[in-house]
């Protein structure tokens, strides 16, 4: 947090009418990355929806395409709520949500109640073998129609995972994959971590939420959410 | 024996005594056994009436124009009393059987008619069609439950057949110079008038058409109308006579025997190519499309493998379809070499395209992305199987655990709009198939770790009425690891506290 709060409030040199020029050419351009700096990322991402979590991310959101990872020690830590505006973005735009083989059965009252409709949601079911759901996610992938993959697996060598990569960038579709372990060589290129806020009452709604790695992104941060405003 | 119309000679006793006798007597529904079916009414007709002979005899023509059309009526007038519906679909599937003897069948009222000139050489005579037909005909309306007879008779127009069948003569004539004599003792009531018209006849004094034939025709076209008319002159070969025939169903079955034994899938593929663009091309002919087909990979004595490939949409691209079978084919494994390939469509759609518009319709990129969801959707199916992908939709229920449900694809193509009230309670995402008991250790709520309330109690009570009575208490509760559950405490019994979904 404290290196965001350096960086947005590191006054830009106002002196020099050139040089702040050249400022403002750096700025615009978003494929320019500078190492030092995330305000200068311009905003090419998806909004997630929290501005703290924006905040940390390259492109200030989701990316447009491509893999996540979401690492949570047990599920039932929020990993979902992080993902109802995104969600509901999708939807919007009248693609799919694919959901394969989910740990449990997906509740529809908690969808409706988030503002998702169910029209467009599909589940493969846990019982379909590890083989089968990963073509599924791979052929979902490369479909336009689906926006949203999510996808419970734990252990993917990286081999499949850029394998996944590859056809997220196909379709141009954002694929999500929750896992229980971090794996540090994994070639997704985010992986965010959430962990129990650890304050001392028991607070329902905060989480932390940590970015391990994000392509574009130089170092960990993290941030304090509160997971459950959209309730 | 010989086609009538170039031989004289008859090998009917009936027919050789008159030397050519031009109507000839078919065998009786009563030889059958089954004239206790018919009503009396008809049943008395029986008999050729003698006088038809007679009357006829004298002016046989022994030159007959080659190729007249003999058209073969088959009435059943207990078909009179099913709705329209149902008389057109059993008149479809007796159609069906009656072209095991003629390539014409045409539909006409509670008729079918058979043009059975061109199938007189290969079946020998008459008598020998309708011995092939009888058995077909009547085992098919005992099978629709309908009584088992009908009526009929040939004659070288629809018309006159349809009229001497009504009758319930059975008979044939051969000769088109024969058939008003022939039709001329016809009561009038086979022409099939209105009431008011039957009265007007009856009150003329015409009873039956030889006294029509006397009348004269201007005056009877205009007190009867050019119906009446036309009805008088078709039967008799004047006017033309336009039919609607029947046309089988398209049938698309194929097969390609292998020059040797394969068991590598992938080889078939090549060759179920082949035969997918025979298929396409087949409906591309007809303007169909199908969406549902079936792939058979026969082997030397087995069973035949069978690969069922339902479309979601109805189709004929060949890629899409090869598509679909290669798919089909990473997941079969097959009991034995494979010696050949046979496809067949078990579902015929019509062919529906969309619009190549000049002006870009708003929705037209929906339609296309849909074909295209469509097109996944079907990959999906054919991997997974049927039962692997879900939909799911909100039930208005009270009971947490009916409260969603998890449909098969299939079953849900109609977006469900059930305006299921949204409860104002949180829920979680997650719900357990069955809820989890939890167990007290030191007086703490345990799951894996230690469980704080946070939230609750949210009370629901529902099917007291059913005998399985839910009363909980709802709460919500941390683990101490961070996980947030929804659990429950029953309001009777054991008052056991129960885990039943997570907020995730």
């Amino acid at each position: 947090m404290t290196i965001i709060k350096n960086s947005i409030e590191t006054p830009e040199p106002k002196t020099d009418k050139a040089f702040n020029h050249i400022d403002e050419l750096l700025h615009g351009n978003p494929n320019l990355w500078r190492g030092c700096d995330m305000a200068g990322q311009g905003s090419h991402g998806r909004s997630t929806g929290f501005s703290q979590l924006d905040d940390i991310l390259p492109g200030r959101g989701w990316p447009n395409n491509g893999l996540m990872e979401v690492i949570t020690p047990q599920w039932g830590m929020g990993e979902l709520q992080l993902l109802i505006p995104l969600m509901r973005s999708i939807i919007e735009q009248g693609k799919w949500i694919l959901w394969i083989s989910p740990p449990y059965l997906l509740y529809a009252p908690a969808l409706a109640q988030a503002g998702i409709s169910t029209d467009q949601i599909l589940v493969v079911k846990l019982d379909t073998s590890c083989k089968d759901a990963l073509w599924s996610m791979e052929k979902a992938l490369q479909t336009e129609n689906c926006g949203l993959v999510l996808a419970w697996q734990n252990w993917l060598p990286g081999k499949v995972l850029r394998r996944l990569q590859l056809a997220a960038e196909t379709g141009n579709t954002l694929g999500v994959l929750f896992k229980h372990y971090d794996s540090e060589h994994s070639p997704s290129p985010i992986r965010l971590k959430i962990k129990d806020s650890q304050s001392q009452k028991p607070n329902f709604f905060n989480a932390e939420i940590s970015v391990i790695k994000a392509r574009g992104n130089f170092r960990p941060l993290s941030t304090h959410i509160d997971l459950y405003q959209y309730n | 024996m010989e086609d009538p119309n170039d031989t004289v000679q008859f090998s009917q006793p009936a027919a050789t005594t008159n030397g050519s006798a031009q109507i000839i007597k078919l065998p009786l529904p009563s030889t059958s056994g089954e004239s206790s079916g018919l009503d009396p009414g008809q049943s008395q007709q029986k008999p050729i009436n003698p006088s038809i002979n007679s009357s006829t005899s004298g002016a046989a023509g022994g030159h007959i124009r080659a190729h007249t059309p003999l058209w073969y009526a088959l009435y059943f007038p207990q078909l009179d009393e099913l709705s329209e519906a149902r008389q057109q679909k059993i008149l479809n599937l007796l159609a069906g059987i009656a072209e095991s003897i003629s390539s014409t069948v045409s539909f006409h009222p509670l008729a079918l008619i058979c043009e059975i000139r061109s199938s007189l050489k290969y079946f020998g005579d008459i008598n020998a069609i309708h011995n092939k037909l009888e058995p077909l005909l009547t085992n098919q309306l005992q099978e629709l439950q309908l009584p088992k007879y009908f009526l009929y008779s040939a004659s070288p127009t629809i018309t006159g057949s349809l009229l001497l069948a009504r009758s319930g003569h059975n008979a044939l004539v051969y000769q088109k110079e024969n058939l008003r004599s022939a039709l001329s003792l016809l009561p009038i009531e086979v022409l099939q008038l209105h009431k008011e018209q039957n009265r007007r006849l009856y009150n003329m004094g015409v009873r039956y058409l030889r006294d029509i034939w006397r009348l004269p025709s201007d005056g009877l076209r205009k007190r009867f109308g050019s119906d009446f008319i036309n009805q008088l002159n078709k039967a008799l070969g004047k006017a033309p006579e336009p039919t609607q025939n029947y046309l089988p169903p398209p049938a698309f079955i194929t097969s390609y025997d292998l020059p040797y034994e394969l068991e590598n899938l992938d080889r078939l593929l090549p060759v179920a190519d082949e035969l997918l663009a025979q298929l396409c091309d087949f409906l591309r002919r007809r303007d169909l499309s199908t969406s549902h087909l079936q792939f058979f990979l026969l082997h030397e004595k087995r069973n035949s493998t069978v690969i069922d490939m339902g479309l979601r949409q109805a189709s004929r691209s060949q890629e899409h379809i090869m598509l679909l079978l290669e798919t089909h084919f990473t997941n079969l494994s097959i009991p034995a070499p494979v010696i050949a390939l046979k496809i067949e469509i078990k579902k015929f759609d019509a062919f529906m395209n969309h619009s190549n518009s000049l002006f870009p319709e708003r929705n037209s990129t929906a339609h296309y992305s849909n074909n295209n969801l469509n097109k996944f959707m079907e990959q999906l199916r054919a991997k997974l199987g049927d039962n692997h992908i879900k939909s799911v939709s909100i039930v208005a229920e009270y009971c947490p655990e009916h409260a969603s449900q998890q449909l098969n694809y299939e079953e849900s193509i109609q977006p469900n709009q059930s305006n299921a009230p949204v409860v104002k309670n949180i829920r979680p995402f997650w719900l357990l198939p069955e809820p989890l008991l939890l167990s007290i250790r030191r007086g703490k709520l345990y799951h894996r770790k230690a469980l704080t309330i946070i939230n609750g109690p949210e009370r629901i009570e529902t099917y007291w009425w059913s005998g399985t009575d839910v009363c909980r208490d709802y709460y919500i509760a941390k683990e101490e690891n961070g996980s947030r559950l929804w659990i429950y405490r029953e309001k009777q019994g054991e008052r056991n506290w129960y885990l039943h979904g997570f907020f995730s």
